[in-house]
């Protein structure tokens, strides 16, 4: 689908990456090779909580290949502590050595690092380091984390409550005294991990006589890693280059400096020899962060009718054992965005970040996924008290499209969003009517078909007045740079850190765009710190937003610089009778576009070899940069419409039809955008019905290997259809609106929401995940038991 | 994670095999397809300091009637058995139970002496051997032992081979061509061990079940034998009714762990419906 | 403490042979990274769930973390990099392409090992017996649908030219 006003924007054309990764050709870290490196492994913590009371390397020192073994008393003298300490009200500092120095925190905490001339060597030698602990009561669970009397997990804290945030908008206790009804209703999402097919690692690369550290790591955000490395390591940002060619997947787990990253790039600095790190699945499943681990309850104040009056929410987050991302991001996200796509203006929430001695959390591919279980689940359940029709209870309170802009009672502003518009036609492709009328006759059958209906309204960019309203410092902008060579070649850059999206595609639609030219000969550099522009990287979906913006501008830019030298050579007054297109400037002539003679290379040749023939007072080559600040929130949207079958003798769940109308806005590339929403909703489901990191009440893991830790493989996973809607964002350059999160959030929130409708002659309701087989029949069973049925 | 060190053997016979399994004793381990020992080499959970390998005995890959018997080779991989004509022929329940291993990967290494030798409580493989009343042949440097099913699984991931000893081939007993046979298994994805699985050959005569054999993975440490526990339910009439009875005695009699990510009573509950199950589907294919 | 003796051995690695000296632990698909220097073949579990290491040995899917090098010796191992012969990409390989069946590309080699061998078997399968066999290969980006549609493209453009000789 092509967007009417676009020529190059919505093109399906395939990835420009593919080549080299479908021939085993990509360069990912551990391909890079790097000669004489060492190779580093690291000794962890077998307990969740404990003193560290003494380290012996002896042994592991005179073992084959080992050349060294640091600790954390050395890594405090050769780099600075962290200090996690963004100024806002309610979040507690925290300050965190390198490797630790006096006690760890979690199970799997590295506490040395063995360095040698093979891995397997180091592996040998790690087994050898005697650590010497004295074991500590561990906070195992959210529960155990509130208690005042439980054991601190950062002993210079007052508590475990790291972060507490609330607000009160409106009088939500008044409409509850006012309402006909309160549902109460609580969901309890599981911890769940990211677990990209490429594991962690990186190569330090010291350069003694340039003072120099080339650092090669996967990264999404390469330039602010950049930052926090140097600085950690007091060097100056001159002084250090990060590399992130490929990497297999990030989804939030490649963004902040990992201590490991850090220990691997002092140690090279300090043995002046180059040293590589890999991480193994075991560790990324032990010490890599990990998300999602929440608890929360809603109070919704309803009308006989089922109109939404007000509504309040609690959350309490398991946040882990260290600050490696400020602990109040969740109060920011989803409490600022859960009302969505509905009316109510008195709307309150309470949100506690609480640690625990399990590893730290980061943010996850929709860190905020579980809004749109919460409001939607919210829904239902206010459907369920009162005997109404979900789709009904949906259409009375959901915004009509002549009520944008609307002010959330947070002050989020949402415009350009068609959460009716998508609904609608998503119930439309699944056949509501139908459905239910099947659904009747199956169940006089004895088989329990279910259809759960999630709205997604996805926050997807983040502007740097959004951060300066939430007292975060840091920058929503982002930076390009675009070079026409004097061949005519294309080259552009932008601050973005690719980990498999396909930037070398979308991001080439943009510049096509704005500079008319064939995306296929626009050549994309990213993720070398020393080449790309200092930019904020790639988290959330600002991806489209805010890389392809300023792409698309700065592109627009070097148009109107190329057509400014055709004017003057062709003999015009000025330019605006001229376009570029495909590589050639074509001329207006009685409403139609001819072409010239004159082509880009042209252009390009005189710019940069014959600067005299430009016109007066215009400087030479063509070379452009350009830096955006996107508004302060964009948002697309979405609903998805999931069909399932829950067999009550096992619990099993089987897909029907999934069916998700998407509104993201302006599409880069279809191709693109397709992909993520498949990847996204895969993402949703497997994490619902699958995956789950589970502590022990003592803080040991007991997800330690993909035996235990599932994910959703092919045959677990439906068909996705997907009706594509595009309304444009009007503040945004080209109308994009970013995507890419949407589809977990609406997947997690559609399943539960499926479950529930298909078990509701039970009374069944599921409130919490992964939904197992185990889960749903022992609720199926207590719901025999209590009806006396076999 | 990289295994610890190892010395390696790849001996080109039987006989070299069996030397060297007497030679180096219990701290060496035999590989053969490697998907079970291979995880557990490089997690270091088994640190042998020798590994024979035994792909090169490609002489005992094979499979071929032996009498009223299907004997297969150990070495034989499970993709093997499950194309097999002769074992779909002669003992489709095995066949069937071998198609559903793991994947497709995972079936073109897999052998079934390897499976056999980890005796994981839930795989397809010794579930068959009991169900169907396996033989089997155990060889070492001192002369060979043939083993009943049965008595070759003692608990848990444990066998009654010694540290000398290795798998030579198994002998199932063909179904008869009366019998109707099922695999009825449950797990959370595709290819995982199953939560429980069941095995089921019915015969039929008349509406009457005259030969049943029930086996049941997952319950317990090893595979269980159900056959004489359902023998008062053979030469009655079989239909629906009766494959609940069955099913509900055989659960109730069931006493799994309770573990923290199945509760015993979801085992129970599971057993009941595959049995169930498999009892309904066996009793179709006898009659066709 | 084990000694630890490399030995020299024989790799016949895409039809030629290495001459690497390994440790008798050394997995296949280190050798393969480090010592042929052939690095599209992939580690990601290291306990033969993900399916990134798979390669061919004598023609069958393996998985080569859970082989080790030295058992390779008399064995033909076939990876990612002799897939593309003379420069073009195989009928999977384009359809991967066109479909957009990847996106990081990590998985993507033990993707195209995998159904390399399994096409050769397999003419015509259906949607089932393809997600059965590629549920060895788990994918965190792409949520499996556009490689399925990739494989029964390739399958179909497979039947269509049976010149076509996989590795």
């Amino acid at each position: 689908m092509s967007h009417p006003e676009f020529h190059y924007i919505g093109q399906h054309l395939p990835r420009k990456e593919d080549y080299r990764l479908l021939t085993g050709r990509g360069r990912y870290v551990d391909d890079v090779e790097v000669p004489s490196a060492l190779h580093a492994c690291f000794v962890r913590s077998p307990h969740a909580h404990a003193r560290i009371l003494g380290i012996d390397a002896q042994a592991a020192l005179e073992m084959p290949g080992v050349v060294t073994v640091v600790t954390g008393a050395d890594l405090a003298l050769w780099t600075t502590r962290q200090r996690m300490a963004p100024p806002i009200e309610g979040l507690q500092a925290m300050e965190m050595d390198t490797l630790p120095v006096s006690k760890v925190r979690f199970q799997g905490d590295p506490v040395a690092c063995v360095i040698a001339t093979d891995r397997y060597l180091a592996e040998d030698a790690v087994e050898q380091v005697r650590v010497d602990y004295e074991v500590l009561p561990a906070v195992s669970s959210m529960c155990q984390a509130l208690d005042p009397a439980s054991p601190r997990v950062d002993e210079a804290l007052p508590s475990n409550l790291i972060s507490h945030q609330q607000a009160i908008h409106g009088d939500p206790k008044a409409r509850q005294r006012e309402a006909y009804k309160t549902v109460e209703s609580t969901f309890s999402m599981h911890r769940q991990t990211h677990l990209p097919i490429e594991t962690r690692g990186c190569i330090a690369v010291w350069d003694e006589g340039r003072q120099h550290l080339t650092f090669h790591v996967g990264n999404q955000v390469p330039h602010p890693y950049r930052t926090t490395l140097a600085g950690r390591l007091r060097l100056s940002e001159s002084q250090v280059t990060v590399i992130s060619q490929d990497v297999g997947g990030g989804f939030g787990q490649k963004i902040a400096l990992y201590r490991e990253e850090l220990t691997v790039a002092a140690v090279a600095r300090h043995l002046k020899r180059p040293v590589r790190w890999r991480e193994d699945r075991l560790e990324n499943l032990l010490a890599s962060s990990q998300a999602r681990e929440n608890f929360c309850r809603t109070r919704a104040a309803v009308s006989a009718e089922g109109r939404l009056l007000g509504l309040e929410l609690e959350i309490i987050e398991d946040f882990g054992a260290y600050s490696f991302y400020p602990g109040n991001y969740l109060a920011r996200v989803v409490a600022m965005i859960l009302t969505g796509p509905y009316k109510v203006q008195d709307y309150s929430y309470d949100v506690k970040v609480v640690l625990s001695n399990k590893v730290g959390n980061g943010p996850m591919r929709a860190p905020m996924a579980i809004t749109s279980w919460l409001m939607e689940g919210t829904m239902d359940a206010i459907a369920r008290e009162l005997g109404l029709d979900p789709v009904a209870v949906r259409r009375l309170n959901m915004l009509h499209p002549h009520e944008l802009p609307y002010t959330m009672a947070t002050g989020e502003v949402l415009a350009d969003i068609t959460p009716r518009e998508t609904m609608e036609a998503a119930l439309a492709a699944i056949g509501y009517e139908d459905f239910r009328q099947r659904q009747k006759q199956m169940r006089a059958q004895g088989v329990y078909l279910g259809l759960g209906l999630c709205t997604v309204v996805e926050s997807t960019t983040y502007g740097s007045r959004f951060y300066k309203a939430a007292g975060i410092p840091g920058s929503g902008h982002e930076a390009a740079w675009l070079r026409i060579e004097p061949s005519g070649a294309v080259n552009a850059s932008v601050g973005l850190g690719a980990t498999g999206q396909g930037y070398e595609t979308s991001l080439a639609h943009a510049v096509a765009e704005g500079l008319g030219v064939a995306p296929q000969l626009v050549h994309l550099h990213l993720g070398h710190t020393d080449i790309a522009p200092y930019g904020m990287g790639s988290r959330g979906a600002r991806g489209g937003t805010a890389g392809g913006s300023t792409l698309y501008l700065c592109a627009r830019d070097a148009q109107d610089k190329v057509l400014l030298i055709a004017a003057h050579h062709l003999g015009l007054v000025d330019h605006t009778s001229l376009r570029l297109r495909d590589g050639r400037v074509e001329q207006l002539a009685h409403d139609e576009w001819m072409a010239t003679d004159l082509t880009l290379a042209d252009v390009a040749r005189t710019a940069y070899l014959d600067p005299t023939a430009l016109p007066q007072g215009m400087s030479p080559g063509l070379e452009f940069h350009k830096t955006y600040d996107p508004p302060p929130m964009t948002y697309s949207n979405s609903t998805h419409v999931c069909e399932v079958e829950v067999a009550l003798a096992t619990g099993a769940i089987r897909f029907g039809r999934y069916v998700v109308a998407e509104d993201c806005g302006t599409v880069l590339s279809p191709v693109v955008v397709e992909g993520q929403q498949h990847g996204a909703i895969a993402m949703g489901l497997s994490g619902s019905l699958f995956e789950h990191i589970v502590y022990d009440e003592i803080g040991q893991n007991l997800s330690g290997t993909l035996a235990d830790y599932l994910v959703a493989t092919a045959h677990e996973l439906p068909h996705f259809e997907i009706i594509s809607m595009h309304t444009p964002n009007r503040s945004t350059p080209a109308g994009i609106k970013g995507m890419a999160e949407g589809g977990v959030m609406g997947a997690i929130g559609a399943l539960s929401n499926a479950v529930n409708d298909a078990l509701a002659p039970l009374g069944v309701v599921v409130n919490e995940q992964p939904l197992t087989p185990m889960y749903l029949r022992g609720l199926i069973r207590k719901s025999f038991q209590s009806t006396n049925k076999a | 994670m990289k295994p610890a060190a190892f010395a390696y053997h790849r001996p080109e016979s039987i006989e070299e095999t069996l030397r060297q399994l007497a030679a180096l004793g219990s701290s060496a381990k035999v590989i053969a397809g490697g998907q079970s020992l291979g995880p557990m080499l490089n997690m270091r959970l088994a640190t042998p300091s020798d590994l024979i390998d035994l792909n090169d005995l490609t002489e005992l890959a094979y499979v071929r009637e032996v009498g009223d018997m299907l004997e297969i080779g150990a070495l034989t991989r499970h993709a093997q058995i499950a194309a097999s004509r002769l074992v779909l022929d002669k003992c489709p329940l095995l066949a069937h139970a071998a198609k559903t291993i793991g994947h497709y990967a995972i079936r073109q290494r897999g052998t079934l002496g390897g499976s056999l030798a980890h005796a994981d409580p839930a795989a397809q493989l010794p579930l068959m051997a009991v169900t169907l009343g396996a033989q089997i042949e155990v060889i070492s440097s001192r002369g060979k032992r043939i083993l009943a099913a049965a008595d070759f699984f003692e608990s848990a991931m444990s066998t009654a081979l010694t540290s000398d000893e290795m798998i030579k081939c198994v002998r199932f007993p063909k179904q008869g061509a009366q019998e109707g046979s099922s695999f009825q298994f449950f797990n959370r994805r595709h290819g995982d061990y199953a939560i429980v699985a069941v095995g089921v050959t019915v015969a039929v005569q008349g509406e009457c079940a005259v030969r049943l054999r029930l086996g049941l993975g997952g319950v317990g440490a090893v595979p269980l034998d159900c056959m004489d526990m359902v023998q008062p339910s053979v030469d009655r009439v079989a239909d629906a009714a009766w494959a609940a009875e069955v099913a509900l005695a055989v659960s109730q009699a069931l006493n799994p762990e309770d573990e923290l990510r199945v509760p015993a009573v979801y085992r129970k509950e599971l057993a009941h419906t595959l049995v169930e199950r498999a009892l309904v589907r066996a009793l179709e294919r006898a009659k066709e | 403490m084990r000694a630890m003796e490399k030995r020299s051995i024989t790799l016949t690695v895409n039809g030629q042979n290495h001459e690497v000296m390994v440790e008798p632990r050394k997995l296949l698909v280190d050798a393969l990274r480090e010592d042929c220097r052939l690095t599209g073949t992939h580690v990601g579990c290291e306990h033969g769930v993900c399916g990134a290491c798979t390669v061919l040995v004598d023609g069958s899917t393996v998985r080569s973390c859970l082989t080790y090098a030295i058992q390779m010796e008399g064995h033909e191992v076939s990876t990612i990099e002799s897939v593309d012969a003379g420069g073009k990409l195989s009928p999977l390989q384009q359809a991967l392409h066109e479909e957009h069946g990847l996106q990081c590309g990590f998985c993507t080699p033990g993707i195209v090992m995998t159904f390399e061998a399994f096409l050769k078997h397999h003419s015509d399968p259906s949607e089932d017996e393809i997600r059965e066999a590629l549920s060895g290969n788990l994918c965190r980006c792409t949520g499996y649908q556009n490689i399925v549609k990739a494989i029964q493209k390739a399958a179909e453009q497979m039947r269509k030219n049976p010149d076509y000789v996989a590795p």
